[in-house]
């Protein structure tokens, strides 16, 4: 390790690192604009220059590597000087109006003592610079400046930030940080000398460019010539609050700028294990619906047809009354309550405590069972584990990833970006989906399966493994069982016969799997791509298998692991919020759990089974089911064959939703409450990585709203169960005690860092990021057989087409939040992409309005034709609700774990042909190009 | 000093003004071309190094480093693939010596390249073109074409087990390509910013991240020579340090304005200007002389220098003396407090406006400035900015001292040496024509 003298000080850096840094990290201050931390050494701006003992001139810090003994100033009359010339030569091109200057520069200027610019711009027309960096030739003869200035417009075309580049100092931070950080390039810079500027995509500003809005040029700039609007609105933060973003199961940690009690900012936090300072467009700006006017504010009940506000205090006593009611004239099993993976732990935890304890029953699940119940259900049978088994930091020690049924880029944007980055350094990238999503650009080999054949492709990568010898027989022979029985299964899965099922040649099956059996590290993502099937939970066996048959599980860099979808999946069925398991799975037939829960909450667990929430529908098809809560989840929107679904709900004789905004749920409801966000509560978050995460109360309810947890602990207390909990802190403490994998969990120790990885066994123990390193829960992982069988339907003539769903980067799941942000200037209505073939085939053109017809209903939506869709199949989002696209979708599920079969419907298209004429009813579907781009463009 | 008059000694330009003389490779065969390559191929690679380390070639694009040196910075144990590139993108203000050699005598520089390519392992090279010589590149890679039929280029040159391509790769119009770490970014198709430092030399990281030899097309030429003549016969022409021929390029004021190839330090600036480019103009009186491209400080009629010379004891000694008794070589301008840069020698006769003439130089930096970092983005305009509304009769008193001011901000401030061209003529012109830029700023 260097050490060096700096301002005559001895300090230690690390090998190969600048002195820029290394006096950083010391907490010695050089003046710089250029540098970043995050980014490589650029060393354009000047200022951090320093003096060097036995070396000519001022060499720049940031750029100059430390040398063992070498003797540095940061700090002399001359580099004061040359420092004060370097923001004179700023400031002279700088607005006029020293209130417009950047803050930066002025505070530079004071700390060097500038009094004066000497050359500043005169104000006689003069040479100007427009938009695209060229000189315009002005044609005055004044005597002064005639030669190029800048003026150029402000480009405010994004809806969550401006870039203003009269206060550019082309220090080139955001292009930067739009390459090395995000992966994206869509900003570079353009002109050169003096009319260098920052170009968005082909000069077609911002918003028309390829930028995907994640804000790392925003953070970047030190001149905020890249400034976020709400800051330019409303000033900048006075303080900030640590939070995680309650967006996807990435669970980015974000500094809270508030000012004058209003958020202004959400920063993400360099020092973050999860995002590394990195976000993406939901989580920085995204969270503008906490302000959306549309936000419920009042509770309301159903009086006739009509909604009436009520008080908060009449709202929580109608629950009361209402589930006493149906509980005594119809038994505790004919309530249900769904919380949200959305929300807390605690929040979970107190639905379910609700359910178990004040009504007595387990019907209670939450909306992870539509996305990786099927991950629970398959990785249990392999591994005996319900949880990635690998941390999102394996992204850099991993030399191969297999990335299936999953869209990094767009669903977890800061793990794609991530993603995005390991590539560049060298790691191998094999791509399983059905879409040419973004990242088959850089994939060794993208494996284009047919929807629903996962199973028959893992068999068919497993075979090849095993038929040329790659499978790590060490591994196998110390730490699994079943070989020779799943052996038998795989041996039929000849590549080329999985060619037949799959539609993948069976040379890049061969390919896929040699990478995959011989990288030395081999890691797996995968998305809902993999779970949401008839045969989802096989099919992720399957997956676990080829872990266990590579010896790829149990080291840094390989593993499997599921990309949780919302912020709280992990942690919602972590928590108990499901109608078959206590806490971390737990069973609830196990006597120590049974004695365990009725030691600790007075009352015992309830003997028969929970529904889960498919079967909940058909029990209230039935009048088995009459009363339910749903907190957070819009069932009327995002469950399949929602026809069903809403008949269910409307055979209900209570029902009372609790929910930000007045969902597609509230239309069957009885009683409306509103929910508070996630920046007016404290709680926790588990992410993707099974890292508990704060949720910190950053501004107080709006409006008098009572927070969800309030309104389960006072419900509770009229159904004549007092919660002994109050604080979200003491509920972390229950279930610390009730669970234990998390059994070493506090607020205290959640607070010292960024979130604890269970397993927590134990207060001293530090937490896991790498699990089954010595044996797996179950023991020997288990090689869990599967063969292949077709998913819920195949296309037919009638239907000949296999429609897929799935989401776009501006929004997230039912668009809840996202509707109600200004992200829907990027994307404001579902689109159906479908292949150039097939749109010849039927007389579509891009633009057209189309009627996709299911064995079961018919939706109209306007077409794109799209290169990410192979022939025969359709791929459109349920973002928005008014096309009910989840009419389209049957009842069938996965066999196991009642995950929805989202990604397999077959349907039929047509044109929609206007009576009137036989012009198509193009009109209908906007011009702006934003909303096909934002998918197509990718 | 020889007191007869300066006369050519042409090596590279020995054949390209011969009448008859054609690009084509029929002529240059018949020529002798390619008898060195044919050498070369019966000799180990690190035998052309050393060869070149004897006959002390330093480089012929502006900075003179020690091209066997360079060379030699290439380990032999290398694993990365090695490349080579011509610098072709000849654009120094006042330069046009390597388009005659690429338009008239195409295959000197191929044979060049080939026989530098074998020296250093390179398999593959690429000729870095300045994207106005589209007619250079026609002629170039019509040469490659040929070299190839003939078995110089391509597999198993000359049937060696020693495989080579040369691509030709055209510029966009940015003087800052140049730059050679400029020059490598642009190839490797970025925007052409030269690159931080450390490190210092491609040859260690260079194309791709791999060693790299970037030559100009002069000085690949000479290694032609070097093995015809061998090393040691080579250093014999010119001064020690200094070895070889030069060509120099004379423009402005001269009666017979062109490319002259001499022995270098065989003349002085003074027999150059008034013997080979025949002297100045109508009679008039030398100005002043920029003597190595319009970033060499230049030297103003009637100072006198003070020049450090090795004797030929070894030992130091000063001499006064005018600026056309300068002896012209690598050296012996530095020693002047100027440079011999790329060979380019712009005379200006008394008639001339040395404050219109800075700004027209400051037009040219501030144009060509890349805008990668602060002092030389802003700085170049800013100069530009002084010297035109000094030009248009707006100048003030403290104008000057501010030109002095910007330009010392730039000089060693910057990534590329791009910073030292811009200010280098600012500090000599006013610190050399100080009465005139006073006098222009009283004009109103």
């Amino acid at each position: 390790m260097p050490t060096f003298t700096i301002n005559g000080r001895k300090i230690d850096a690390q090998p190969g690192d600048t002195i820029w840094n290394a006096a950083r990290l010391q907490g010695i201050q050089i003046p710089y604009l250029c540098a970043s931390a995050n980014l490589k050494p650029y060393g354009s701006c000047r200022l951090c220059l320093c003096e060097v003992d036995g070396q000519r001139g001022y060499p720049a810090s940031c750029t100059t590597p430390v040398r063992d003994g070498m003797v540095v100033r940061t700090e002399s009359p001359k580099l004061n000087q040359l420092r004060r010339n370097v923001i004179e030569l700023y400031l002279s091109e700088q607005p006029e109006d020293v209130l417009h200057a950047s803050e930066q520069l002025r505070t530079y200027a004071a700390q060097f003592g500038l009094q004066k610019v000497r050359y500043r711009r005169s104000g006689t027309s003069g040479h100007h610079l427009n938009g695209n960096g060229h000189r315009h030739n002005g044609h005055s003869h004044g005597k002064t400046d005639q030669i190029a200035r800048r003026d150029y417009k402000v480009d405010d075309s994004n809806p969550f930030f401006i870039f203003d580049a009269n206060k550019c100092i082309a220090c080139a931070r955001c292009v930067r940080a739009c390459d090395e950080v995000q992966g994206t390039f869509a900003i570079s810079m353009s002109g050169r000398g003096f009319a260098s500027s920052v170009t968005a995509g082909n000069d077609v500003g911002f918003a028309a460019s390829n930028c995907v809005s994640c804000g790392a040029c925003v953070k970047e700039c030190p001149t905020d010539a890249l400034v976020e609007k709400a800051v330019v609105q409303h000033g900048k933060p006075e303080y900030t609050t640590r939070t995680t973003c309650a967006y996807c199961g990435v669970g980015c940690n974000f500094d809270v700028g508030v000012r004058g009690g209003r958020i202004v900012s959400m920063k993400p936090v360099d020092a973050s294990p999860v995002n590394w300072g990195h976000a993406c467009v939901k989580g920085r700006f995204g969270w503008d619906y906490v302000y959306s006017k549309e936000r419920l504010r009042k509770p309301m009940k159903r009086v006739g047809d009509q909604w009436v506000e009520c008080s908060w205090d009449d709202a929580l006593a109608m629950i009361g009354s209402e589930f006493n009611r149906i509980k005594k004239s119809h038994g505790p099993d004919a309530l249900a309550a769904l919380s949200s993976s959305r929300g807390t732990n605690e929040e979970n935890y107190l639905m379910q405590k609700l359910m178990r304890c004040a009504v007595g029953t387990n019907n209670v699940d939450n909306c992870a069972r539509v996305c990786h119940s099927a991950t629970v259900s398959g990785m249990m049978e392999v591994f005996g584990t319900w949880a990635a088994t690998n941390s999102l930091n394996d992204l850099e020690k991993t030399k191969l990833l297999m990335v299936i049924g999953a869209n990094p880029t767009e669903g977890h944007p800061v793990t794609g970006a991530r993603i995005k980055r390991a590539l560049r350094r060298g790691t191998k990238l094999i791509v399983i989906d059905p879409r040419r999503i973004e990242l088959c650009r850089y994939a060794e080999v993208h494996l284009q399966l047919k929807p629903g054949t996962n199973v028959a492709l893992f068999n068919g990568l497993a075979n090849v493994i095993v038929s040329e010898g790659l499978h790590d027989k060490k591994f196998i022979e110390a730490r699994t069982e079943n070989f020779d029985t799943w052996l038998e299964v795989v041996k039929k899965y000849t590549p080329e016969a999985v060619e037949k099922i799959t539609g993948v040649p069976a040379e890049k099956i061969r390919k896929a799997a040699r990478l995959y059996a011989t990288s030395g590290a081999s890691m797996c993502a995968h998305g809902l791509g993999m779970t949401e099937h008839k045969y989802g939970s096989y099919g992720v066996m399957t997956l676990c298998n080829l872990a266990i048959l590579t010896g790829s599980v149990g080291r840094p860099g390989t593993g499997v692991n599921p990309l949780r979808g919302q912020n709280n999946v992990q942690g919602s069925c972590d928590v108990g919020s499901v109608p078959v398991y206590f806490t971390a799975y737990q069973k609830l037939s196990d006597p120590l759990v049974q004695a365990k829960f009725n030691d600790a909450t007075g009352r015992p667990l309830p003997e028969r089974l929970g529904w889960k929430v498919p079967e909940m529908w058909d029990a209230a098809l039935e009048g088995k089911l009459r009363g339910m809560w749903v907190m957070g989840y819009d069932v009327a929107q995002t469950d399949p064959n929602l026809l069903k679904v809403q008949a269910a709900l409307g055979k209900l004789e209570f029902l009372a939703v609790t929910d930000l905004f007045f969902n597609e749920t509230c239309k069957y409801a009885h009683l409306v409450l509103p929910a508070a966000s996630f920046v007016e509560k404290d709680g926790t978050f588990t992410n993707g990585e099974r890292r508990i995460q704060r949720c910190r109360k950053v501004i107080e309810p709006q409006d008098g709203i009572i927070p969800d947890d309030v309104q389960m602990i006072r419900v509770s207390e009229m159904l004549g169960y007092t919660m002994n909990c109050t604080t979200s802190s003491d509920i972390m403490d229950e279930i610390a005690r009730l669970t234990p994998t998390l059994a070493g969990v506090s607020y205290e120790k959640l607070d010292r860092g960024f979130g604890l990885q269970w397993p927590v066994l134990n207060m001293a123990h530090p937490g896991t990021s790498v699990m089954h390193t010595e044996v797996f829960p179950r023991g020997k992982a288990k090689f869990a057989p599967a063969e292949y069988l077709p998913p819920g339907e195949e296309p037919t003539g009638k239907y000949p087409f296999t429609l897929v769903t799935g989401r776009v980067l501006h929004h997230y799941n039912c668009g809840a939040q996202t509707r109600h942000s200004g992200l829907i200037e990027f994307v404001n209505r579902d689109i159906l992409e479908i292949h150039a073939d097939d749109a010849v085939e039927h007389g579509i053109a891009d633009g057209d309005m189309v009627k996709v017809t299911s064995h079961r209903a018919s939706v109209e939506l306007p077409c794109a034709i799209s290169e990410r869709v192979p022939p025969g199949q359709l791929f459109t989002t349920f973002h928005f609700p008014d096309n009910n696209l989840n009419t389209l979708l049957s009842s069938s599920a996965d066999t196991l774990s009642k995950c929805p079969e989202y990604k397999v419907c077959t349907v039929h298209v047509e044109k929609i042909v206007k009576k009137s004429g036989k012009r198509n009813a193009r009109s209908h579907f906007p011009t702006r190009k934003r909303d096909v781009h934002a998918r197509i463009l990718v | 000093m020889p007191e007869t008059k300066a006369i050519e000694r042409r090596i590279v330009l020995a054949n390209l003004d011969q009448p008859g003389y054609t690009p084509d490779i029929e002529c240059y065969l018949k020529h002798g071309g390619y008898a060195s390559l044919r050498k070369a191929a019966g000799m180990k690679p690190e035998e052309i190094v050393n060869e070149v380390k004897a006959s002390q070639l330093r480089g012929r694009g502006g900075a003179g480093f020690a091209c066997g040196v360079k060379w030699g910075f290439i380990r032999a144990d290398e694993k990365k693939p090695i490349y080579l590139i011509c610098n072709a993108d000849e654009s120094e203000p006042g330069t046009f010596k390597d388009r005659q050699i690429i338009d008239r005598d195409p295959h000197q520089l191929v044979e060049g390249m080939i026989i530098s390519c074998f020296a250093v392992r390179a398999k593959l090279a690429y000729i870095y073109i300045r994207g106005e010589f589209a007619g250079g590149a026609r002629i170039l890679q019509k040469a490659l074409d040929e070299a190839r039929r003939n078995n110089f280029l391509g597999k198993n040159i000359l049937g060696t087990d020693y495989s080579l391509e040369i691509y030709i790769h055209r510029g966009a119009g940015a003087y800052i390509c140049g730059e050679e770490t400029g020059l490598i970014e642009s190839l490797e198709g970025k925007r052409a910013y030269p690159r931080i430092k450390p490190p210092y030399f491609p040859a260690v990281l260079g194309l791709y991240q791999c060693p790299t030899i970037v030559n100009n097309v002069e000085t690949l030429c000479n290694a032609v020579h070097i093995l015809r003549m061998g090393g040691a016969e080579y250093a014999k022409i010119g001064r020690p340090n200094n070895t070889g021929t030069r060509i120099v390029c004379v423009s402005g004021h001269v009666n017979k304005p062109g490319y002259y190839e001499i022995e270098n330090g065989a003349w002085t600036l003074g027999q150059i200007v008034n013997d080979l480019a025949g002297g100045v103009r109508g009679g008039k009186k030398i100005k002043a002389i920029i003597p190595g491209g319009s970033s060499a400080k230049v030297l103003r009629m009637g100072e006198v220098i003070k020049l450090r010379q090795k004797q030929p004891d070894g030992s130091m000694a000063e001499k006064e003396m005018g600026i056309l008794d300068i002896p012209y070589d690598f050296d012996n301008l530095q020693a002047a407090g100027t440079m011999s840069g790329s060979g380019a020698i712009i005379v200006m006769d008394e008639t001339t406006d040395m404050v219109k003439a800075m700004n027209n130089i400051n037009a040219f930096y501030a144009h060509e400035s890349c805008g990668q970092c602060t002092p030389c983005r802003e700085g170049s305009l800013w100069l530009q900015k002084i010297t035109d509304r000094i030009v248009r009769g707006g100048g003030r008193a403290s104008d000057p001292g501010l030109l002095i001011n910007v330009a010392d901000n730039i000089a060693g401030r910057t990534i590329c040496a791009m910073g030292e061209a811009t200010a280098w003529p600012v500090q000599s012109f006013v610190a050399k024509f100080r009465d005139e830029f006073e006098k222009a700023c009283e004009k109103k």
